[in-house]
């Protein structure tokens, strides 16, 4: 019933212009980056900092700053392995517009970040894995049922978690990519979200080639029932085939000019 | 255990939108609750009743009832003034039946100093109703529009034929408020609001006319819209469709054969000034349980009955 949400991927420091803004509280790259995504359509937009051992609490408060106080509180995923820098982030976290996202625990090393969000009124994207990637849905949905279990126990809604099953890459693991459509059918059918980082399945394809195999996976994976995805929205194709998905789904009343909206 | 009713108040919320200045202007829309749902959430506007008063006087009109209501009125300015009086009125809506090009043809000239006489006499908002000739219609908006600056009066209404020469006079020139008509087609109707708003015209000048229709007269296809419109802009958040709604009630209801035949035709249906107040009592009570944030009524019976009607359900 609700629309599909996406999370804006292109703040992060893995993209060097990112890093060095980062590194030199450079407000400019980092402010068009987020406008750029939340004008094609981005509902949340992630802000990954990296790990940032030294200065990550500082730095996350500068950046949850800087964002919400130029793009009226627009909601942001935190995306740290630093759990301090996460919290220090929610302290000047205005909700507004939506609550902050842990981005995010797993059923491994990372599986206190539930605990986290959940101390702190904040949805967590639960990474179906341990430590290494779950070798069949079996343990996927084991890894989902844990990680439930510790949300709910810490008096969390169930619809603050919302499960990654983890997208692979094709080229490499074309044999899993039906596996992991099947376990998002399995979060849908339990009644729980769900995202994941969606370009993962398009690594080191040709950069002409790589839209086509989001939007098709993509597609695919709302089927089954996908209610959310980390993705790059300013690929043209893809926020189309979202909007187009939503309205088969019956997610949004059509009118003709649905892709303008 | 306690039985604890789940409320279901949503996080959307229609827009409010103000008709009319001064002491005499309402309010319609601002729920964020399914129609008359006061248990989930209060709801701060109730809906209203705009008196439809045509260009013609009570020229055609077959129901003693109004005749006696309007009796000693020698003009359509007199009638919208005591138009005011009716039991749960709360505006006036002028109705430009006389201008249509295949009829009449009244002059914009004409209307417009109509409109004006009508706007001097009145506390109470005006709606402007055409003749749903689309370039007729443009043209008294337009001019009616422009005569009626600081009035804050609905023009009824933009299609998708003259949105854009409405939606730019009305809507943007002249500052008023705008209906969106749309003839029950869901999709027609959230266009016709994405359209507006590209024009420019701001969310909060918009009302949605997405069709009408009396009881009995196809209108399960009206209330099946009203139903997935309210459930859009509520339950989906959908901001092209969280437009108040307002539906035109006796312009329909009066031109069906239960309320136009003489008795000595269909003795066995009884009274026709009751029939025709039966008529819109149905239809306007449906489309108000449906969500309709305003009905546009004639008969002084039914608009009592149905002020009563709103009242008791709030």
């Amino acid at each position: 019933m609700a629309k599909f949400i996406t999370i804006g991927e292109r703040i992060s420091v893995t993209a060097p212009a990112i890093r060095r803004a980062f590194e030199e509280r450079d407000p400019e790259p980092i402010l068009t980056r987020c406008e750029q995504q939340l004008k094609a359509g981005a509902n949340y937009i992630d802000v990954n900092i990296g790990p940032a051992e030294s200065d990550g609490e500082e730095r996350m408060q500068w950046a949850v700053k800087l964002l919400q106080e130029r793009f009226d509180n627009v909601p942001l995923a935190l995306d740290t392995s630093n759990m301090k820098a996460i919290e220090a982030g929610i302290q000047v976290y205005n909700r507004e517009k939506g609550k902050p996202i842990v981005n995010s625990a797993d059923a491994g090393d990372r599986f206190n970040r539930i605990e986290l969000a959940a101390n702190n009124d904040a949805i967590v994207i639960a990474l179906c894995s341990a430590n290494g990637i779950a070798s069949d849905n079996d343990e996927r949905m084991a890894h989902c049922q844990r990680m439930l279990e510790e949300g709910l126990m810490h008096g969390m809604e169930a619809e603050d978690l919302w499960f990654d099953p983890l997208f692979l890459v094709v080229k490499g693991m074309q044999d899993k990519q039906m596996e992991v459509l099947e376990a998002i059918k399995m979060f849908t059918d339990m009644g729980l979200n769900s995202t994941g980082g969606l370009s993962n399945n398009s690594n080191g394809m040709p950069k002409h080639i790589r839209p086509i195999f989001d939007s098709c996976m993509l597609a695919m994976a709302m089927m089954q029932g996908l209610t959310s995805a980390i993705v790059n929205p300013n690929d043209q194709r893809l926020m189309e085939t979202i909007k187009t998905c939503d309205i088969i789904k019956n997610n949004n009343l059509y009118a003709d000019s649905y892709l303008e909206i | 255990m306690a039985f604890t009713p789940k409320k279901q108040a949503f996080n959307a919320k229609i827009n409010a939108v103000t008709l009319g200045t001064g002491d005499k202007s309402i309010v319609i829309g601002g729920e964020n609750v399914l129609p008359f749902y006061t248990f989930d959430a209060p709801i701060a506007n109730k809906p209203r009743i705009a008196v439809e008063i045509s260009d013609k006087g009570l020229e055609g009109c077959v129901s003693d009832g109004i005749k006696a209501f309007y009796a000693g009125c020698e003009s359509v300015v007199d009638m919208a003034v005591k138009a005011q009086s009716m039991e749960g009125a709360s505006a006036i809506c002028l109705h430009f039946e006389s201008a249509d090009p295949n009829g009449e043809n009244k002059s914009v000239e004409d209307c417009v100093a109509l409109a004006k006489a009508v706007a001097d006499a009145v506390e109470m908002p005006i709606l402007v109703m055409g003749c749903k000739n689309i370039e007729k219609d443009a043209q008294i908006f337009n001019a009616v529009s422009d005569a009626l600056q600081g009035k804050n009066i609905l023009v009824l209404s933009a299609r998708e034929e003259n949105y854009k020469n409405v939606g730019a006079s009305a809507g943007l020139a002249y500052n008023q408020k705008v209906g969106a008509e749309s003839a029950v087609d869901i999709n027609l109707a959230k266009q016709l609001n994405v359209l507006l708003s590209q024009l420019g015209v701001p969310d909060a000048s918009v009302c949605m006319n997405v069709g009408s229709s009396a009881a009995g007269y196809g209108f399960e296809y009206l209330s099946s819209t009203l139903d997935r419109v309210k459930a859009a802009a509520l339950a989906q958040s959908d901001k092209q469709l969280q437009m108040p709604i307002v539906t035109p009630v006796s312009p329909e209801t009066w031109g069906v054969k239960e309320s136009m035949s003489p008795e000595e035709e269909s003795p066995e249906w009884g009274s026709l000034d009751e029939r025709g107040i039966e008529m819109e009592v149905c239809t306007a009570s449906a489309c108000l349980v449906g969500g309709s944030n305003l009905v546009i009524m004639r008969h002084p019976a039914a608009v009592a009955t149905i002020s009563k009607f709103i009242d008791s359900l709030m």
